[in-house]
């Protein structure tokens, strides 16, 4: 026997309710496992290390995260100091977007027999005086009332291709500069 | 007459319903600053300080033989050795690919750590055209131990006790900044 339903009952079935309630927990309970997911990534980035457009760090297994320092970058292309490019290197054909990069360093940029880096040479001079100059105008001093000695920290972040030929004579500029520590930098590797 | 009714009935029986559309405004504008600012890549750092050649140092050094333990890549292999004859001299060829093989390097050093549990020091000397990459995974090869390596042990000299050592070489020094090699 077919079951016929009234007009009114249609009718009333139609209706949609006006009130529409979106369920706001379950967006809140989303949101504060992203807020807490951020939050802990967080604690990895506390340094204030800038990079370039296209360098490529390696990767290192160590733990150690390096604290503030006077950075230079080195790239197959050019050198950057404290996010200053200092000086360009002569490109040779297939040098960008290959392995193994070529580059050159120009004749003039090179002194002491071609061990140190002129232009690299002043800005890390000048850093130096610089830093010299705050420490003495700061209030910390050391157990004799002197200003605080320079510390000498140079961290180096070279792009994976740069051949430590390059690597070595931004050593030797910085030492003769007077920078005696060095720290080289990558990128965590996951274990 | 008419009754009052109740006071009671007037007080809503769903309970207190919790505004959470400022909640979720401020979460939304945290997470965007969060994404603006936050960095995904962790930087580390292999510290390497540059050798000073101190006359004195030099002198006390010579009387006293040091192993200086020192690896020397070469074209075709690495060489692991001692300028005082500390250790035999050991060499290992590169990969196919050219490059260090930095698992056999590792597994030397371990052998030589196991002798000389309280030496820190080792000399890296490459060629100029080893790249950073390079350099990086040998310095990681010679500065730690990894979780899957036998345990070294060594005397602590300021407790008496065996503790069990942390790193391999910790300080690597660059054994060629002014040769042209």
């Amino acid at each position: 026997m077919a079951i016929y339903r009234s007009i009114k009952s249609r009718k009333s079935k139609r209706k949609i309710s006006n009130i529409f309630e979106l369920q706001l927990t379950s967006m809140l309970d989303v949101l504060v496992i992203i807020v807490v997911f951020l939050l802990k990534s967080y604690a990895t980035s506390t340094n204030s290390f800038t990079s370039v457009p296209g360098l490529k760090l390696p990767l290192s297994a160590t733990r150690d995260t390096p604290p503030d320092s006077l950075q230079v970058i080195v790239t197959p292309e050019s050198i950057t100091f404290e996010n200053e490019r200092i000086m360009d290197f002569i490109l040779t054909a297939g040098s960008l977007d290959s392995n193994d990069a070529i580059y050159k360093f120009k004749p003039t940029d090179l002194d002491e027999g071609g061990r140190r880096v002129i232009p690299l040479y002043d800005a890390l001079l000048k850093a130096r005086d610089k830093s010299e100059f705050l420490r003495a105008k700061s209030k910390a001093r050391d157990a004799e009332g002197k200003p605080l000695p320079f510390e000498g920290i140079l961290a180096i972040q070279a792009d994976k291709r740069v051949s430590y030929d390059t690597i070595r004579r931004i050593m030797y500029t910085a030492a003769t500069a007077g920078y005696k520590i060095f720290r080289f930098l990558a990128m965590q590797q996951e274990l | 007459m008419l009754i009052r009714p109740s006071a009671r009935r007037k007080t809503a029986h769903g309970g207190i319903q919790l505004n959470l559309v400022p909640f979720i405004d401020a979460m939304v504008t945290m997470i965007g600053f969060m994404l603006f600012t936050i960095s995904f890549i962790a930087i580390v750092s292999v510290e390497s300080p540059f050798p000073i050649i101190s006359q004195q140092d030099m002198m006390e050094k010579l009387k006293e033989r040091p192993i200086q333990l020192t690896l020397t890549i070469k074209e075709k292999e690495t060489e692991i050795w001692s300028p005082f004859e500390k250790i035999k001299s050991r060499t290992i060829p590169h990969m196919p690919s050219g490059l260090p093989d930095t698992t056999s390097i590792h597994s030397v050093l371990l052998e030589v750590k196991q002798q000389f549990p309280l030496e820190k020091k080792i000399v890296l000397v490459p060629t100029a055209q080893t790249n950073y990459d390079t350099l990086i995974s040998l310095m990681d090869s010679m500065r730690l131990i990894n979780t899957t390596d036998p345990p070294i042990y060594a005397k602590n000299p300021a407790t008496g006790l065996d503790e069990v050592i942390k790193d391999l070489f910790p300080e690597v020094v660059f054994g060629n900044l002014l040769g042209d090699s």
